[in-house]
């Protein structure tokens, strides 16, 4: 009983939320399901792609694929909006990379490989890196979320912030602090006290 | 900035502080070991947020997006969905590890966890039952987290190649999956354990059921 097998082990911080939706099946789910993704997500991953490739032709293509893989894994994929997000964005990225990666390495049979992407199995923690910090994004209260998103991800001064939350400098100081506590516990699966 | 101030360290962390401000910090700095250590901590987790790109913050469907998402529907109509059982735990685990690297101690965090986690949290619940029918029992421990639960069970009388489906259903009777795993020949013998989250508020949790893959009920605990 001791020696569990680690696979077989709970795991204390294991994020992953999954709430259970019903059976996934025939054409009737897979169109609610890809139009459920594409209403929620769809601007942040074409966003996302067009950066990645700066070629919206090309974004679209990896957005289509990337909802196509989001089909085939939906009993993976029931999970919190954040992570569900994380997942999407993190396999468009493999897939710029892949396509990037295939074209530098057979210029000649760039159609044939780009109708061909590789499996998907490899990407599995980059997908988890940026499915765990969204999934704690989701989780700590929104006037914290909210000033990360400013500072760190619109990079926002103080003063930018504070015009913008319509809140003094000090106060996006001070949430700015306990936003980075409240990631940090949430990741550490605690209110307070963390490993350090 | 003579004084600790903490409030101040995470706008600078961040790189948000005017020159003016971030001097005052970079000065103190200097001379206090104490909001170096809590700095550190502070860049930690700003690498962390850097795994996240800022379109993640992006909501709603593309701008003229509606050919995309025709010829998406058109493959997809045309795609079967994958039966996964492994997958969702496999991320789960990997999870863990990055987590741990993140938070510093690395493998030795990981490893403490395993080790103390037949201890408890404080405010868990813990609750066995025994099926009759199936000869399952099952100990559950629910344990509290911020807002959600983190549910850990142990169940002997299973045979080898069952494949277990954690299902928790809260109060207001939504059913959530927890996970799935496969019985070893091992866990057969000397009893499986499992945990898997769930994003009910801990004295919401109603029941926990196993159900094989195939449907079949095995245990159920009342919490
Ligand atoms: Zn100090």
């Amino acid at each position: 009983m001791m020696a569990t097998p680690a696979t077989e082990y709970f795991l204390g911080w294991a994020p992953a939320i999954v709430p259970t939706v019903s059976a996934n099946q025939g054409p009737d789910a897979a169109e609610t399901f890809v139009r459920a993704l594409y209403a929620e997500h769809g601007r942040s991953v074409l966003a996302y792609a067009t950066r990645l490739t700066g070629d919206r032709a090309a974004a679209e293509d990896v957005v289509q694929e990337t909802l196509v893989r989001a089909w085939k894994h939906a009993d993976d994929l029931d999970q919190s909006k954040g992570s569900v997000r994380g997942w999407l964005l993190t396999v468009a990225r493999n897939l710029v990379t892949d396509r990037a990666r295939a074209r530098a390495a057979r210029p000649v049979e760039v159609a044939d490989v780009v109708d061909r992407p590789p499996v998907e199995r490899d990407h599995s923690e980059a997908v988890v890196n940026t499915m765990v910090v969204l999934g704690a994004l989701d989780q700590v209260s929104p006037e914290h979320r909210e000033v990360l998103v400013e500072l760190y991800y619109r990079g926002r001064s103080v003063a930018e912030a504070a015009k913008e939350l319509g809140v003094p400098p000090g106060t996006v100081k001070s949430r700015t602090y306990y936003a980075l506590r409240a990631v940090r516990a949430v990741l550490a699966g605690h209110n307070g006290e963390v490993a350090r | 900035m003579s004084e600790h101030d903490y409030s101040q360290l995470g706008a600078y962390a961040l790189g948000a502080l005017d020159p003016v401000e971030s001097r005052e910090v970079d000065e103190h700095l200097a001379t206090c070991a104490e909001c170096r250590a809590e700095l550190a901590e502070l860049e930690e987790m700003k690498e962390f947020l850097g795994e996240v790109p800022p379109e993640a913050f992006l909501d709603g469907p593309p701008d003229d997006g509606d050919l995309l998402l025709q010829r998406t529907l058109r493959e997809v109509r045309e795609t079967p969905a994958r039966k996964s059982r492994w997958k969702p735990w496999l991320l789960a685990a990997a999870a863990v590890v990055v987590v741990a690297g993140v938070l510093g101690g690395g493998v030795l965090i990981g490893r403490q966890t395993v080790e103390q986690a037949d201890a408890p949290v404080p405010g868990s619940k813990v609750v066995t039952a025994a099926d009759a029918t199936t000869g399952a029992t099952m100990t559950t421990t629910v344990e509290p987290r911020e807002g959600w639960a983190w549910i850990k069970v142990q169940i002997t009388g299973l045979k080898p190649g069952d494949e277990c489906v954690m299902l928790v259903t809260d109060k207001a009777g939504k059913t959530w999956t927890a996970g799935s795993w496969l019985i070893s020949d091992k866990a057969a013998h000397d009893g499986s354990r499992f945990g898997g989250g769930v994003l009910v508020p801990p004295d919401q949790v109603k029941s926990v059921e196993i159900k094989t893959v195939q449907g079949k009920h095995v245990v159920t605990t009342t919490v």
